[in-house]
């Protein structure tokens, strides 16, 4: 068990960033208060760069090479996130401790959100860590937790508030039942196989195979952890979640729960397919799989046709891209190379999307319009129509990360979905690619009708402008380019792609008992013995 | 009961088939099991069906028991601790829900002076 601590130095960078970030935005010094952010991007980095440094191929876990790939994915994105959130907790508050009010620490939020948002990403980087079930249930739940708090945070002291507090409120609930669902399915897959440790739940696949217990308990982890990514069954808060929360906490949302959920869901499935050694899925958890991506694309794309509100159709578009991962989830390993295995793809198009769509989010937050008097949040296309000859920056970064959503060749989301068609091509499964191929032609309806309005049609009159945080024009800014870049440079992360999808692979373990595989089909005291040395 | 009987044979089976000991399959195990599904469904039911958020949290609270249940259940049965550490793990994350959702339904009280889920339904898609 110790020797795990040497995995997770950026978790622990990020816990001591959250503490410090507790204490200190309860200073009643303002200086002081304002230097949560900091600390927040300062520990990032940190992270990031530890997480770099992760070493690979412990034998603890299924997909080995995860972590160097995950953590600083997680971590820079976590960056970018946190540039769109800056300054947006507080502000009315903090502007009235300037103007005379006295300071009272049950006021101020800043500590609690900088803290939540250090302690949701440490969630998600402490699922590519897992080794055992326990391991992922609790990682899951960190991730979570925190960003119910932080939906409800996020409309403090504005109009919005009542729509934040809905919004937290069916989040949390929906939340809770996807957590029942998947822990009842960690409890009957650990019954199933006599062990929560996925190495060895591969070795009990690979030597006896599927077991109706443990084939119910996987397919009931699979929809309940479907909740993080916004998957079909589970998808239904996701439009009134994002609508109520503010612009900065609704990228994060898109981001960071379904890069975690997404993990699970390969380790999962890494359990019972491609480890097992078949190479290939059993046909059970392929055809609920299938079924999960063929109906969460459709779903996420027909509805997004529909909605006039820009946060809603963003949503439906994440419960799409969920879809399209999942395509890379049914591919599996392939050969190993990049065009063909489908983790790799899967995780490659995390990092697109993740860029792609903090920048959408990052330009909708930058944006405010006057109400009745009050500054209220860009609503509808209307409103920011013309935004390329008003505002160019945020304008043309807007442009950019939709085309890259689009998947328009050649910019980012293009190469993105290209090995998603590729490795499920390899895998043949035909049907699904022209399912995927006719999602992304229907996704371009709504996507270029942004597109179109922002860069062609006159500018509108309902008198958009700049919220006055500069962070998040810097943020759009820097996803816009960071598109472009990665179109071009992104080939240097097919190398790290290709190593993190690495599948550990445990075929003919049954005959040879040999030391790594703990025989759980025989109860005899060396087995416990060695079981426990296993486990603890 | 038939659905009962069928069940139990049903699990027996399974994990004799899965490589356990025929002695360890005891009928002991699926009553835990039946009883740990019907709490789980109730559960699933309930949250479905009710609209009180107290009680909606109450339904997923009996879903975490549901499977703390089971594992308990099956960490006698494999004759290891495994599940009843995960228990614990699962009792401190649902405290931890249930703070979440206490705080939740009180801000929800102080706004509309009631605890219907129905109450809130400004936005609508």
């Amino acid at each position: 068990m110790i020797e795990r601590i040497g995995y997770l130095w950026p978790e622990i960078v990020l816990f001591i960033g959250a503490c410090l970030t507790m204490v200190i935005g309860l200073s009643p010094n303002a200086d002081m208060r304002k230097q949560t952010g900091l600390i927040a991007g300062v520990s990032l980095l940190i992270a990031a760069a530890l997480g770099l440094a992760t070493p690979a191929a412990p034998t603890w876990a299924i997909l080995p090479g995860i972590m160097p790939f995950a953590k600083p994915l997680i971590a820079l994105v976590g960056l970018l996130l946190l540039l769109v959130n800056i300054g947006s907790v507080d502000r009315d508050e903090e502007a009235a401790i300037a103007a005379g009010k006295p300071f009272n620490p049950l006021r101020v939020t800043g500590a609690e959100f900088y803290a939540f948002f250090l302690f949701s990403l440490m969630g998600a980087m402490l699922c590519a860590t897992a080794g055992d079930l326990i391991w992922l249930f609790l990682a899951l739940e960190l991730t979570s937790l925190p960003t119910y708090v932080m939906v409800v945070l996020s409309g403090r002291g504005k109009k919005g508030f009542d729509r934040s507090q809905e919004a937290g409120v069916k989040y949390f609930f929906l939340g809770a039942l996807g957590a029942g669902i998947f822990l009842y399915g960690f409890a009957l897959l650990y019954g199933g196989t006599g062990t929560t440790q996925f190495v060895e739940i591969a070795q009990h696949f690979a030597a006896h195979g599927m077991n109706p217990i443990a084939t119910v308990g996987l397919v009931l982890a699979l929809v309940g952890v479907s909740f993080k990514i916004a998957a079909v069954p589970m998808h239904f808060y996701t439009a009134d979640v994002y609508q109520g929360s503010s612009g900065g906490v609704a990228a994060f949302l898109a981001f960071v729960p379904k890069t975690a959920g997404m993990i699970s869901i390969l380790l999962l499935v890494s359990t019972v397919g491609w480890a097992a050694g078949q190479g290939s899925l059993p046909p059970a958890i392929e055809s609920l799989l299938w079924a999960l991506a063929v109906l969460t694309m459709t779903v996420g794309n027909v509805l997004a046709l529909l909605q006039s509100s820009l946060k809603r159709m963003l949503a439906y578009s994440s419960i799409a891209h969920s879809g399209y991962m999942l395509v890379g989830v049914i591919a599996g390993p392939g050969d190993g190379s990049f065009v063909s295995s489908g983790i790799a793809a899967v995780l490659f198009y995390l990092l697109c999307y993740g860029v792609m769509s903090t920048g959408v989010f990052a330009v909708l937050a930058s944006l405010e319009r006057k109400s009745g008097g009050e500054a209220v949040e860009v609503e509808s296309l209307d409103d920011i129509k013309g935004l390329c000859r008003s505002h160019p920056w945020l304008g043309w970064s807007m442009v950019i990360c939709m085309l890259s959503l689009l998947g328009f060749p050649p910019i980012l989301g293009f190469f993105g979905k290209v090995p998603l068609f590729t490795s499920a091509l390899g895998a043949g499964h035909v049907v699904l690619v022209v399912i995927l191929a006719l999602n992304s032609a229907i996704a371009a309806f709504y996507y270029l009708r942004v597109v179109a309005g922002v860069m062609i049609d006159p500018e509108s009159d309902s008198g958009v402008r700049d919220t006055g945080v500069p962070a998040r024009v810097i943020a759009a800014v820097i996803s816009g380019v960071l598109v472009l870049g990665l179109s071009v440079f992104g080939n240097v992360f097919m190398g790290s792609g290709e190593k993190a999808a690495e599948v550990r692979r445990f075929v003919g373990q049954s005959d040879e008992h040999d030391t790594d595989s703990v025989p759980l089909d025989e109860h005899s005291e060396a087995a416990e013995d060695e079981h426990h040395a296993v486990s603890h | 009961m038939l659905g009962m009987s069928d069940m139990m044979h049903m699990a027996s089976a399974t994990l004799a088939q899965a490589g356990y000991p025929e002695a360890m399959s005891t009928p002991a195990l699926a009553h835990y099991l039946f009883l740990s599904a019907v709490l789980f469904v109730i559960g699933i039911v309930g949250f479905v069906t009710r609209r009180n958020l107290i009680i909606m949290f109450l339904c997923t609270e009996l879903m975490f028991q549901a499977a703390g249940l089971a594992l308990i259940a099956f960490s006698r049965f494999h004759l290891h601790h495994t599940g009843q550490t995960f228990v614990i793990f699962v009792l401190t994350i649902a405290a931890a829900e249930a703070a979440l959702a206490l705080a939740l339904v009180v801000l929800l009280f102080r706004k509309k002076d009631s605890l219907s889920g129905e109450e809130w339904r400004e936005m609508q898609g």
